[in-house]
Formats: structure tokens, C-alpha cells, sequence
């Protein structure tokens, strides 16, 4: 299925796919004019903070074409691909060119490793090309004590970037960005309504480029896009197949989606990084601006990496009723484990309340060459689409 | 690496000279039964991960295991394979995790507990009784999702303490944080660790009945430099002694046995009493390899599985394996000095450095440096962990600050508790090959020079 024809006859999405395909382009206008571009690695860098301070927060991703020349130097194969995809662009001089200065968020252990790492380098290699590392060391467990420390941890990342700004952030302008970072996920949960919602107006493959654009644009212009791309789609075809949701690793890219979509299903929504988690909660703009981004960030849905079994369980169960997905698909890179910890646990859950499940872990990347994948996942969804034949 | 081949002929075998090894693996079984009575009258038992603060749990003497050490008892007493098989059966991955997961898998075996026809016992030691504490730090994504299913399986509750990460990098830590403790971690995360501390009390002052006492955490932490200091008299003893008079064989068992029960006094008595038995052997000139040419140092995990493998180099080559992080870490990190000022704060400055100075550089490869320098080594053989995120330790800067300084580093991946996943033969020959083509000759050219 991927993108269809009804979506890229609205400009608004053209817009929003020149973006996401085109990823540095934003980037380099924006430093064209004299602007600071900021590369963010792990999904809990607060966009608000540097959106405050005049500049653009872009999401490192992996380009998986790029051979990992440097990255097998440094890193133990127990990195997973898409880390290792996303080390070499920083490591060989890619985003040293296009960012000021990268912030590493502590999302997931591999990313803790991935600071450390890139801290040493700065120190014994200093000739090296890569951008100054600034580390947000959030704690995901929630209790008062880690709430507070959490605050703290953040105003130490605000005073960062009031350094590299040169100048103190306000309480306003960190108010101006939390809004306009809210109106931008609202906008976005509106375009969630037409792609879970009873009737399917929009795939997944559609929605990961209507919400992943945003790492690398504008808010504000990306908010307006997705207003408009919403009211473009109520109108775009609706779509019948089987209703699924994907639980994993990140999916950066299409081919994943893509793959599973031209089985004829449709993704309704996802708990990666790159998907609905995104726009899952707001900033509290009553509560002071420290306390508001800790709150939002702390406070997401739990993540696949910084969850225990049971919180995880709970979580994908409340996605999936969210979502109205009757199968979900679980789907890991190779050395990414953590998930595979909750794996069964969740799926028991799951197929206690009728869901389905089908798992690939240990994927290679990209998933291209995993062999036997197209053909799994169109048997899942033919198993689905016969019990609903035998239901009918 | 290919599936499990017997290994070759060792010579040397396993030789543990020691008394104090023997001593530690009598009072470890004595312990563990003591262990399991107080169990199954009903007192609580805690099951901790090893960066877990155990201080705690000694001052309420609550009565705890740590999982480490169980995981190498149970390699050690080739469980392993039996238990990812479990794993597998029911429907986990048996390639993840394999020291955090052993004791899960364990849970899942219905024979643990049981006998065979002959009145053996068939889990390790018995088996391990059901702890009612599962608490582990997290340290790494997966650790805690493990430590939750264990603890459900076991009916224990769960408890998670946080992980913070050092913004200070020095670079010589090694010989002051014993007594400047306080500058070498942020100040920040040393309050942050004090009241993690505070909660932990809590806790186990709320699911045990007991009541913490600061004082006994004080006369613990004393117990600890004491006996940690024995051990520093130890390796700054092996260090300079050539030949060496002991090997990692005779040490590693007999310093972690004791570690693992330190703050007690039996623990200060037995590293006192490895030390006098290693005092004599240096006094008398006796060597562990009497041909001892080419000092090695291991970093990495021990292979418990097959501890001959460290002795197959001696009789050949002269090669002795005479370093290990198990006796230099609590020579080295352990050590906080006036307690009396803060026991609390002490005790948080040992265990949050625990994570710094084992698995971030440059705390760990600027100390490894140092080490090999004391301990004149020849060459450095480097087990990197190969499904273990948690022990991703930066093993190019490791290896490059090592062999800047002159001194050959062997890497290879390995596994230290599944044997599946560990070939004696090729291992074997790997080694051969470093010290040959690599440790003889820089040894020479150092010489030479």
C-alpha cells in the first residue's frame, strides 16, 4: 500500500514527505541563516527547551547504505544496527558539519554508552569531527525523589543551552515553545483520530512521515501541515484491512510499515519513538517550565527500554484498546533485548483478551534482508483475515 | 563461538593451593545452609543484583544473595545448559542476559528444590530457596524486567533503585578516592544516592519489621575497609613479587567468596588469613609457575565454567594469568574511609562508583593502565561480554590506552557463565597465538631496550 496516490495529491503531505525524505534540508537553511541546529539522540531530549531558544532540535537517525567504517572500530557488536547506522553519521564527520551540538537523552542503556563513548573520543581524539555532547541523565522510575532529581537534571540542560545561546532562556519563551510544541501534538492526535479511529483514513506508512517530519522542521510549520494534511485526509480512502498495531524497535523509516501494509493490513498505531509516542502527552504550561517538561517527558507512556514487565504489559494493552488494533505485531532488531524481556508477558496478555500476535525479534537491518519476513507477515495476516471470514 | 568442545590436555589442571580457598568454599556451603534454616523458619530473604548496596541489608541482618555469585555457582556447577533450556521451553530467548537470567531460568525448574534416587540434590547447593526480595539497580535496560519476572515467580516483591551517571571524568582516581571520596563524584549524585539510600531503608524496615540502626551500618563499613584492605595488601604483595607466588586460580574464588559476605568478621579474618598464607608463600620465595616469564592480566568477567583454562599457558610458555579485577577492585574501589562522618554518604560513594569505574572510561581504562603498570604485565587478555549491555564497557578505549602504553591486549567474545558458547580449543589456541606472535615479542623488545 504505502503512500497512496489520495495523499500525495495534498500539498500539505507533500510538504510534510519533502521534509522526511529530504531530512537535512531544514537543517541547513536554518543554519544558512545563522541559526544554531541542535542533533538529539535518545527520544527525551525536550524539544521545548531548544525550540525556546531559537533553534532547531533534529532527531539523529541511521542511514543503513552507509558503510560503518568507524563505528566497528569503537563499538562492541552488542550495539543494535540502528545504533550503530546512527554512530557512524556522528562519528564520521556527517553531523559534526551539521550540528552545533548534539544532546544525548539516557532513552535506552545502548544510548548511555553511545555519551560515554563519544565523551572519550572528544577526549583522546580531539581532532575528531564530532559535534560537543551534552547529556540529559532523566531517571524513568516514578516516585517524588526521581521527580525531583529529574528537575534538576533538566535545569542543568537548560543552563546548557542557555550557554550555547549566550544569553538566559525566560519563563515566557519556554511558555511560547511548550505551546507551541502542545499545539503541534494536538494537531497531531487529531490526524491520530483518522488512523484509529472507526473509519481508517490514513495508513501507517502515511502517518510515520506526517509525524516523523517533525524532527526535522520547524514546529510551527509542521503543526500548521498537519492541520491542513488532516482536513486533506478526511476525504482520502478509506481503508479496510485488518487493523494492527506495531510494538518495538524505533521504525525510522517506511520499509518495515511498507511491508506489512502491502500485505493489505493497516498499522492504526504504534509505541516506538518514531510514532505515536510522540505526541502521547502535553507540557502543563500552569506548572512552572522546568516542572512542565519533566512532567510531559517523565510521564509518557512507559517506553519499551525504561519500563518494567508489568508496566510494559499495561501499557501495550491500553495502546491497543486506544487503538482498536485486533493483532499486534511485535518487532526487534537484533541486539535490542530489552523488549524481548516483556515479550511474553505481554503477548499472554494480549491473547487473553483475543488479540493476536505474531513476533519477529532478532531482525536484521534494514529489514531487507530478513529472508523469510514478507512471507510470515502475509501469512499472519491472512490468518487474521480468515477468522474474521469464519466470525462473519 | 562453535559449540562446547573438551577442552586439551591441561598439565597444570585446576591446582588451588590456597587454604584460604578451601576455608571460603567450606564456610560458603555452611552459610548457604544457615541460610536456607533461617528461610524456611520464615525470615525474609533478599535476592540482590551485585551494584546493589548489600551494606544495607548486613547492618538489618537481613539475610541476602547475590545474584552474581549465584550465577557463577550455578555455572560452576554446569547448570546452564539445563536452565536456557528452560528458558527456551518456555517460550523466552535463551541468548540474552546469561549471568542476570540464570537465576530466572532456575526459577523455572520444578526439580530445584528436589532430590535424585540417590538423595542428591539436583539444583545447585539445593536449590535456591524462594527469596521475598528481588532489588536490583538499574544499571541496564534489561536487568530489571529480568529481576521482576524472577520475583513474580518466586512471590518476592520487587524493588528498583535508579542509576545515575558521573558528568566528573578523572582520570586518577585510583589512589585518593579511599579517603576524598566526596570529590570524586558529583555532589549532586551523591545526594541523589543518599536518599535513594533513605528509601531503600524503607523498604525493607517496612516489608521486614526490622528497624535499621546506623550504627551497625557503621561498624559494617568499617568491617569492609578492613577487609578490603587486606586485599589491597594482597595485590600491592603479588604485584611486586617475581614470580608471583599465586595466580588468579588461587585468588579469585578465594577474595569473591569473602567478598560477597563482607561486613562480617568472618570476612575480615579470612582476607586476613589469605594474606598471611600469601605473606608466607612470597617470604619463602615460592612460586606459583616456577618458569613464570610472561605476566598476563584478564580483564573481564571470569569464565566459570572453565577455570583450567587460565592454567594452560604456565607450563608451555611460562605465561601466568596473576591479574584479575576481583582481588584489584576491592584493593582498589572498595575502600571509604571516615565513615564516622556519614555512613549513608559513604556507603553511597561506593556503590554508585561501582557502574563508573567498571564500565565507563575513562575510570575503568585509565585504571587498567595502572594496574598493568604495578603489575608488570606482559600482555592483557580481554574477554568482551557478547549478550551483556550492562558490561559494554568501552573496549577500544581500554585497548587503546593499553597498547599506547606498550602493552599487547588480546579481545574476544565470550560468555562467562554459558558454556555452550565457549570453545576450550579455539580459546586455547587464541591465547597461544597472542603470547606468541604478540607478548613474547614485546616482552623482548622491552628488554632488549
Amino acid at each position: 500500500m504505502g503512500i497512496r496516490e489520495c495523499a500525495l495529491r495534498s500539498q500539505a503531505f507533500l510538504r510534510l514527505k519533502e521534509v522526511y525524505d529530504n531530512r537535512e534540508a531544514e537543517a541547513l537553511k536554518w543554519k544558512a541563516a545563522g541559526k544554531k541546529v541542535i542533533g538529539e539522540m535518545g527520544c527525551d531530549v525536550p524539544d521545548e527547551l531548544l525550540i525556546a531558544a531559537g533553534m532547531l532540535p533534529v532527531r539523529v537517525y541511521a542511514s543503513p547504505e552507509k558503510k560503518l567504517v568507524e563505528t566497528d572500530k569503537y563499538l562492541e557488536y552488542a550495539f543494535d544496527p540502528v545504533v550503530r547506522s546512527q554512530f557512524e553519521k556522528i562519528v564520521d564527520g556527517t553531523y559534526g558539519r551539521l550540528f552545533d551540538h548534539l544532546a544525548i537523552s539516557n532513552s535506552t542503556d545502548v544510548v548511555i554508552r553511545i555519551f560515554l563513548y563519544l565523551r572519550e573520543i572528544h577526549r583522546v581524539e580531539p581532532d575528531k569531527n564530532v559535534p560537543p555532547v551534552e547529556f540529559i541523565d532523566w531517571l524513568f522510575t516514578r516516585n517524588r525523589l526521581h521527580q525531583v532529581r529529574n528537575e534538576h537534571t533538566i535545569q542543568i540542560f537548560k543552563e546548557a543551552v542557555e550557554s550555547w545561546r549566550g544569553k538566559p532562556l525566560t519563563d515566557e519563551e519556554i511558555a511560547e515553545a511548550m505551546k507551541i510544541c502542545n499545539d503541534d501534538r494536538a494537531a497531531l492526535r487529531e490526524m491520530e483520530k483518522l488512523r484509529s479511529g472507526e473509519e481508517i483514513r490514513i495508513s501507517g506508512c502515511e502517518a510515520l512521515v506526517i509525524i516523523g517530519s517533525a524532527f526535522f522542521m520547524d514546529r510551527k510549520e509542521h503543526a500548521d501541515l498537519v492541520k491542513k494534511v488532516t482536513e486533506d485526509a478526511a476525504s482520502w480512502d478509506v481503508l479496510t484491512g485488518p487493523r494492527l498495531f506495531v510494538t518495538g524497535s524505533d521504525q525510522e523509516d517506511l520499509s518495515v510499515y511498507e511491508k506489512i501494509e502491502d500485505t493489505g493490513a493497516v498499522i492504526v498505531g504504534e509505541d516506538h519513538n518514531w510514532g505515536d509516542r510522540f505526541f502521547e502527552r502535553d507540557c502543563n504550561i500552569s506548572y512552572s517550565p522546568i516542572r512542565a517538561v519533566v512532567d510531559c517527558y517523565m510521564l509518557r507512556e512507559f517506553s519499551s527500554k525504561k519500563a518494567f514487565v508489568s508496566q510494559r504489559v499495561e501499557a501495550l494493552n491500553r495502546w491497543v484498546h486506544r487503538t482498536n488494533a485486533e493483532a499486534v505485531v511485535f518487532y526487534t532488531n537484533i541486539y535490542e533485548e530489552a523488549a524481548s524481556w516483556d515479550y511474553l508477558s505481554q503477548k499472554k496478555s494480549l491473547e487473553e483478551q483475543g488479540i493476536q500476535t505474531v513476533n519477529f525479534a532478532k531482525m536484521a537491518y534494514p529489514v531487507d534482508k530478513n529472508e523469510t519476513f514478507d512471507e510470515t507477515i502475509q501469512a499472519f495476516v491472512e490468518k487474521i483475515n480468515s477468522k474474521e471470514e469464519v466470525q462473519a | 563461538m562453535a559449540e562446547e568442545k573438551k577442552a586439551p590436555a591441561s598439565k597444570s589442571g585446576v591446582v588451588k593451593k590456597l587454604k584460604a580457598t578451601s576455608i571460603a568454599s567450606a564456610y560458603q556451603k555452611e552459610w548457604f545452609a544457615g541460610l536456607k534454616k533461617r528461610v524456611e523458619a520464615g525470615e525474609d530473604f533478599g535476592y540482590l543484583n551485585a551494584d546493589v548496596p548489600m551494606e544495607i541489608l548486613r547492618a538489618m541482618d537481613i539475610p541476602f544473595v547475590v545474584n552474581q555469585w549465584w550465577a557463577a555457582i550455578c555455572g560452576a556447577k554446569r547448570m546452564t545448559r539445563k536452565y536456557f533450556g528452560l528458558l527456551r521451553d518456555a517460550g523466552y530467548r535463551d541468548d540474552l542476559c546469561s549471568y542476570c537470567a540464570t537465576a530466572f531460568a532456575e526459577s523455572l525448574d520444578p526439580d530445584d528444590h528436589k532430590v535424585d534416587e540417590e538423595g542428591k540434590p539436583l539444583g545447585p547447593w539445593g536449590g535456591l530457596p524462594d527469596p521475598t526480595l528481588a532489588i536490583t539497580r538499574l544499571t541496564c535496560d534489561c536487568q530489571s524486567k529480568i529481576f521482576e519476572l524472577f520475583a513474580k515467580n518466586h512471590g518476592a516483591a520487587f524493588y528498583a533503585m535508579e542509576n545515575t551517571v558521573p558528568r566528573k571524568v578523572p582520570l586518577t582516581w585510583f589512589d585518593k578516592v579511599q579517603d576524598d571520596w566526596e570529590d570524586f563524584y558529583d555532589k549532586d549524585r551523591l545526594d541523589t544516592a543518599v536518599e535513594e539510600l533513605k528509601e531503600l531503608i524503607r523498604f525493607l524496615e517496612m516489608k521486614t519489621g526490622k528497624m535499621f540502626d546506623i550504627n551497625q551500618l557503621e561498624r559494617v563499613m568499617n568491617l569492609i575497609n578492613e577487609q578490603e584492605s587486606y586485599y589491597r595488601k594482597i595485590r600491592d604483595l603479588i604485584a611486586s613479587c617475581h614470580p608471583v607466588p599465586v595466580t588468579v586460580v588461587d585468588t579469585i574464588n578465594a577474595v569473591m567468596q569473602a567478598q560477597w559476605q563482607r561486613g562480617t568478621e568472618w570476612a575480615v579474618e579470612h582476607a586476613k588469613g589469605l594474606y598471611e598464607e600469601i605473606k608466607a608463600l612470597a617470604d619463602k620465595k615460592e612460586a606459583a609457575v616456577p618458569n613464570e616469564k610472561y605476566r598476563l592480566m584478564w580483564i573481564g568477567r571470569g569464565i566459570w565454567h572453565d577455570f583450567g583454562f587460565y592454567q594452560r599457558f604456565e607450563e608451555k610458555y611460562g605465561a601466568v594469568f596473576m591479574w584479575t579485577m576481583y582481588l584489584a577492585m576491592g584493593a582498589d574501589a572498595y575502600i571509604r574511609n571516615h565513615v564516622e562522618e556519614d555512613p549513608l554518604r559513604a556507603l553511597a560513594a561506593r556503590y554508585i562508583g561501582m557502574e563508573d569505574f567498571l564500565h565507563m572510561p575513562p575510570w575503568n581504562s585509565q585504571w587498567y593502565l595502572q594496574q598493568a603498570r604495578q603489575n608488570d604485565i606482559d600482555g592483557v587478555v580481554y574477554m568482551v561480554p557478547e549478550n551483556c549491555m550492562q558490561a559494554v564497557e568501552g573496549s577500544y578505549f581500554i585497548k587503546k590506552t593499553l597498547e599506547d602504553a606498550g602493552i599487547p591486549v588480546l579481545t574476544f567474545n565470550a560468555d562467562p557463565v554459558d558454556p555452550r558458547k565457549w570453545s576450550a580449543e579455539t580459546m586455547t589456541g587464541l591465547v597461544e597465538d597472542f603470547i606468541e606472535n604478540r607478548v613474547i615479542p614485546a616482552s623482548e623488545a622491552r628488554k632488549g631496550k
